[in-house]
């Protein structure tokens, strides 16, 4: 402070700085940038998770010119990954474009974890410890990390740990040649034994969600997701790679006499009649998704146009281990929390993105708000949680259509609905919000607001 | 691209087949590399008068190098500079031209001629005229005569611009210095005393912003990476099914990418748009992106007839047209385009590549007005035949034939091109307006 | 337990060095039930089966170790905690009950007993290193449809407090008990309907001979498809204290300290199966029930409730 200043003034403005807290910055979202998703053993049949998210990270660096920047901290994950990668986003920062002097740190909340690393990163950026930051995810099913069988994996620890020869010898004694079998990486549920298509089959039959309405689900995901392709929307969110230009799942000529034709096959052991196929059930996918965050300051520093703020976040789990609900409802939960605390219905939402991990997923969701027992019984509230307009749900399609490799689906879903909050903003010029929810394996679910900016 | 016969005749002993079988022997060319010296040897300044003392005096003086005003015979000279700025009549061609002339033998390789000239007008008087369009034909014919990689090349100032008039001076060290390369036998009009020096020639960019359509690869790549060294920030574009190329070129030169199909209408919005957002303004155009659709006429489909104009022409049009009605547009803006010689002579089997790069001319030369008042320029380099990607898939026989068919006996390289494109987007070259330049050895074909 | 019927209190202790090995234990079960079966034979009341011993076996200051407890919580997908699982503690404490079977004087053969319930009651949890004392006895020898059954009670102490309370009913089938009433206890089995399920167990080939290696109970019915078949079983079967213990792990920490943990065992599990699972709060505390999909009956059903 200037010492010529007058007395007044010098208490005024200091009297200004200490009495009224500091307004914490703003998490906005500046922009994204992810590789096309490639069905399994495609076109990225060998690229590995490294591969793919440096990629995508460097796609992203190239569009928003940030070669040799020392960013706050890039936060990234897979679900599935090798043990070599145990520092997976640190070694895909220092093999991109980024300064290696930018932090990272891996993530990891199964497919929710693309979503909550932009949501921790955001709140770093909240609470003023970073200024810009990159979130992604990725995940490989064709390159997944196979794994030595237990017998074996336990017969080699004995052997490195063994000193005399005779205990080296009793060791290698143990392995018997079924040992030698590789074991693959389930994506069952540990405590449970059910594939995630299982559970969500006891769910949809629970909750008596129609074949028709499944397929229903997968053709507008597969035709929104076409329409956005073919109107360019992606050209600022993709960068290609090894070939791939558009989502190699992506269906643009599916119809619902081809979905109604395809045989189901999850739920074939329960009662009721099996209605989910592989038509309306996300497929394996190999992909990467990244996300540019930070606050106003850096955004005008480096001519960057926000896109949205990150509002709030909620995390929910179900225990679905012993049956109380489904595998896949926890957002059911979740937003009904997040809204309540911002004071916000679901008529305040003009777009709501509900990771399409099946189609049922996203009915059920829908149904459980829309239920006046699930309302009072489950959720506490007077009567049904509410509606969501569907002309308002995945409007460039979701991941039915684009493919869901794991950690890689927060970060596609983020950066694509934060487009679609500028975009409309701009042209309505009143604020537009989003909500995104985001299932996951183990019971979780994880929701967010994201205001246009 | 290599070239596996220009390796053969300057090695071993294949080099001495070659030339006992008076096969052309090309002599590979030595590019730019910033820091290194402007010429490898002492330069001869032929001619008299004020015009010819300025460019000594600019060439020892403020360029450092060794001139020479009278020749010293044997002395391997790097560059002759005839200033024929003064002559009025036919005769007077005869003293500088023969005095120039008894240097060329021990010319070092990769040397360089360049004459400074006035442009031949129907107002002038007829010896003036003569002698003026005489230089003409004496530049073009020399530069057939140059061997080992040396190239001849005009400077012809229209009207009074003066011989210091900032464009002829960068004109001159463009032909000067290795950034011409393949550039060889061209006249380069000077309208005007429009334009800028440089700080520094080493980064005449520096603080601009350039967008490069077509970047991701050939000759576009090449044009990013020479406009980054040379200082400019640059806007990658390319179609977005070439993000990973465009990402990998925007990376290196620390520009940005930008993935754009350049035939969408709102393309030179969204460009502007982000190089402001970006980068907070634009001052340089390259439009590089083409296609080529080859067939004969009477073939010719719709299809490759309209993707080729649509392309290659009429999307520099609109964007044109977007940019200079924005207002944002105005600091001495400069338009390139890739012209081509197929646009200028001709090619069997590309009516439609040649009618859209005809078309680029024609495009330059009538924006180029437009920008004037804003200090700005639009014009285009017309590329020969330069080893690509897309010139590697020409037959094998006839990509030979190709190569050899100008006076450097060889393909260009699309740094080559980057290179005049880069002279023709830096502020000292403002007084080159509506031009084409042509980077092509010399071919035989057209003018 | 007090049902008005001989207990430990009245019974004659006797007190072991230490826990049988159940290897051993079957050997002479397989002795003693062939000896059975000439008595039988040449007996004047063939079938009918003598009364129990009034013997309780005692074992004190019981042990284990930390590596063979997480070898048991490893398998059964418990955490490894210190605290023992319940059924780990049967597994530690069963074969003195197991001896008492092989008694001379036990009137049922140990070999191709059905073991048809369990009950466990766990007052506290049990801490790895805790001294502890069994003590095991026989009781409630009763006909059953199917011949006899009988109630083996293990109790384990912790500085003389009853802290784990184990009930394992086993049948003789082909026999009948003296003494007894004749007329059936069983109840009409009502119609099985399958839950919803809540999981799935993968139940491979070796699930028997990987109990066998935590557990030391190397009945030849658990361990191939051989030796069971010797023993009339198409396949190997699975333990019934396994999928119990399964079915306990399922319920989680949400069972407390404090439990009483219950099974039916309907059904062997025939190796390999992926039997559907039900865990649920469906009643006091949680029900199981674990089914091959389509079957009429269930291959076990129990609770897991508060104590």
């Amino acid at each position: 402070m200037a010492a010529s200043r007058s007395t007044a003034k010098s208490t005024e403005t200091s009297a200004a700085t200490s009495a009224i807290p500091p307004t914490s910055p703003r998490a906005l979202v500046l922009g994204g940038n992810r590789i096309p998703f490639a069905r399994a053993g495609g076109k990225y049949a060998h690229a590995s998770n490294q591969d793919m998210l440096t990629a995508a990270l460097d796609g992203l660096v190239a569009r928003y010119g940030l070669q040799g920047e020392r960013i706050g901290e890039v936060a990234a994950g897979a679900v599935l990954k090798h043990s070599r990668d145990f520092n997976l986003t640190r070694e895909v920062v220092l093999g991109s474009a980024l300064s290696p002097e930018t932090p990272a740190y891996d993530l990891q909340q199964a497919c929710a974890t693309g979503l909550e690393t932009v949501v921790s990163l955001s709140n770093k950026i909240r609470l003023g410890q970073i200024e810009s930051a990159v979130a992604g995810g990725v995940d490989t099913t064709s390159d997944a990390p196979i794994a030595v069988s237990e017998g074996l994996r336990r017969a080699l620890l004995d052997l490195s740990r063994a000193k005399t020869v005779g205990q080296k010898l009793a060791a290698a004694a143990k392995i018997r040649p079924k040992d030698l079998a590789p074991a693959t990486p389930r994506t069952s549920e540990p405590r449970t034994g059910l594939s995630m298509g299982e559970h969500q089959a006891l769910t949809t039959a629970q909750w008596g969600i129609t074949r028709e309405a499944q397929d229903e689900v997968a053709f507008a995901s597969h035709q929104r997701l076409a329409a956005a392709w073919d109107a360019g929307f992606f050209d600022d969110l993709v960068t290609p790679y090894r070939g791939q230009s558009v989502d190699g799942n992506l269906r643009a000529d599916t119809s619902l006499e081809k979905l109604a034709k395809l045989k189901p096959t999850f739920g074939l052991t329960l009662d009721t009649p099996p209605t989910m196929t592989a038509g309306n059930s996300t497929p394996l996918t190999d992909g990467a998704s990244t996300v540019l965050l930070g606050n106003d300051a850096w955004a005008d520093e480096h001519g960057l146009t926000p896109l949205a703020v990150v509002v709030d976040a909620e995390a929910g789990a179900v225990d679905f281990v012993h049956g109380v609900d489904g595998l896949l409802m926890a957002p059911a939960f979740a937003v009904p929390r997040l809204l309540a605390r911002n004071g916000l219905t679901l008529a305040d939402f003009d777009y709501v993105e509900i990771h399409e991990a099946f189609a049922a997923t996203v009915l059920t969701t829908l149904a459980a708000w829309e239920s006046e027992e699930f309302g009072k019984e489950r959720l506490g509230l007077a009567g049904a949680f509410g509606t969501v307009d569907r002309n308002r749900l995945n409007v460039h399609g979701s991941s039915l259509a684009a493919g869901h490799p794991f950690a890689a689906t927060g970060g596609r879903i983020v950066a694509t609905i934060s487009k679609e909050l500028h975009a409309r903003k701009a042209a309505e010029g009143r604020p537009v919000r989003a909500l995104v929810s985001v299932c996951a394996a183990g019971g979780l679910g994880l929701t967010a607001i994201l205001e246009a900016a | 691209m290599g070239d596996t016969y220009l390796n053969l005749v300057n090695s071993g002993v294949t080099a001495k087949i070659a030339k006992q079988l008076g096969l052309p022997q090309p002599a590979p060319l030595r590019r730019y590399r910033p820091g290194a010296p402007l010429l490898g040897g002492p330069a001869l300044v032929v001619g008299t008068g004020a015009d010819a003392d300025g460019v000594a005096a600019l060439l020892s003086r403020t360029w450092d190098v060794e001139v020479h005003r009278h020749a010293t015979p044997e002395l391997r000279y790097a560059a002759v500079v005839l200033v024929l700025t003064q002559v009025s009549h036919p005769d007077e061609l005869s003293a500088p031209v023969l005095a120039a002339a008894g240097v060329l033998r021990s010319l070092s390789r990769g040397g360089r001629v360049v004459t400074l000239s006035r442009e031949a007008t129907a107002d002038d008087a007829p010896a003036v005229a003569a002698a003026r369009q005489g230089v003409d034909g004496l530049l073009r014919s020399l530069a057939k005569e140059l061997r080992g990689g040396s190239t001849g090349n005009g400077i012809v100032m229209a009207g009074d611009v003066a011989a210091d008039a900032p464009s002829v001076v960068g004109a001159l060290r463009f032909f000067l210095s290795t950034r011409s390369a393949f550039v060889d036998g061209q006249l380069l009009t000077v309208s005007s005393g429009a334009g800028t020096l440089p700080e520094t020639w080493e980064r005449p960019l520096e603080g601009r912003v350039a967008v490069v359509t077509g970047a991701a690869r050939g000759i576009g790549e090449s044009i990013a990476d020479t406009l980054a060294r040379d200082g400019a920030t640059v806007v990658a574009v390319d179609m977005p099914s070439a993000g990973e190329q465009l990402t990998r070129v925007a990376n290196r030169v620390r520009g940005t990418a930008l993935q754009l199909d350049v035939t969408a209408d709102d393309a030179g919005t969204r460009i502007l748009e982000h190089a402001l957002a970006r980068h907070g303004r634009l001052d340089i155009v390259v439009h590089n992106a083409g296609i080529t659709r080859d067939k004969l006429l009477a073939n010719m489909s719709p299809d490759k007839w309209d993707s080729v104009l649509a392309v290659n022409i009429a999307a520099q049009l609109r964007i044109n047209e977007a940019l200079l009605t924005s207002g944002d547009f105005t600091d001495a803006p400069r338009i390139v385009s890739l012209a081509s010689t197929s646009g200028i002579a001709g090619n069997r089997g590309q009516t439609n590549y040649a009618a859209s790069k005809g078309g680029v001319i024609g495009m330059v030369r009538a924006t180029a007005p437009l920008l004037e008042a804003f200090g700005g320029t639009a014009n285009a380099v017309a590329p020969g035949f330069i080893e690509t990607e897309m010139t590697a898939r020409i037959p094998a026989v006839t990509r030979q034939v190709a190569r050899r068919l100008n006076s450097l006996q060889q393909g260009g390289q699309p740094v080559d091109v980057a290179e005049a494109v880069a002279f023709l987007a830096s502020p000292a070259a403002g007084g080159v307006v509506g031009r084409v330049l042509r980077v092509c050895g010399q071919n035989m074909v057209g003018q | 337990m007090t049902d008005g019927r001989p207990t430990a209190g009245t019974y004659r202790t006797v007190e072991l060095p230490a826990v049988p090995g159940l290897g051993g234990l079957y050997a002479r079960g397989a002795a003693a039930s062939g000896r059975l079966a000439v008595t039988r034979r040449f007996g004047a009341s063939d079938d009918v089966v003598g009364a129990l011993p009034e013997v309780a076996y005692v074992v004190r200051d019981v042990r284990t170790d930390a590596a063979r407890l997480t070898a048991y919580q490893h398998l059964l997908g418990e955490a490894a905690t210190d605290a023992l699982p319940a059924g780990f503690v049967h597994v530690l404490a069963f074969p003195v009950a197991t001896a008492l079977m092989t008694r001379s004087d036990f009137p049922l053969p140990l070999l191709g007993m059905v073991h048809l319930a369990n009950t466990v009651t766990q007052h506290r949890a049990i801490r790895l290193g805790e001294p502890l004392d069994v003590r095991a006895w026989a009781q409630d020898l009763r006909p059953h449809r199917a011949g006899t059954q009988v109630d083996l009670v293990t109790e384990v102490s912790a500085a003389d407090e009853v802290v784990w309370r184990g009930t394992s009913t086993y049948l003789a089938k082909g026999t009948s008990a003296t003494g007894t009433a004749s007329t059936s206890t069983d109840d009409e089995r009502e119609a099985f309907v399958a839950p919803v399920p809540t999981g799935q167990w993968r139940l491979p080939a070796d699930t028997g001979r990987r109990y066998a290696a935590v557990s030391g109970d190397r009945n030849p019915i658990h361990l191939s498809a051989l030796s069971a078949k010797a023993l009339g079983f198409p396949r190997a079967i699975a333990h019934g204290m396994y999928t119990a213990s399964r079915a306990l792990a399922d319920v989680g920490a949400a069972r407390g300290e404090a439990f009483v943990w219950t099974a039916d065992f309907s059904k062997p599990v025939l190796l390999p199966s992926t039997p559907n699972v039900r865990i649920g709060h469906d009643a006091d505390g949680f029900a199981y029930t674990v089914w091959r999909p389509g079957a009429q009956a269930p291959h076990l059903t129990g609770t897991v409730t508060p104590a």
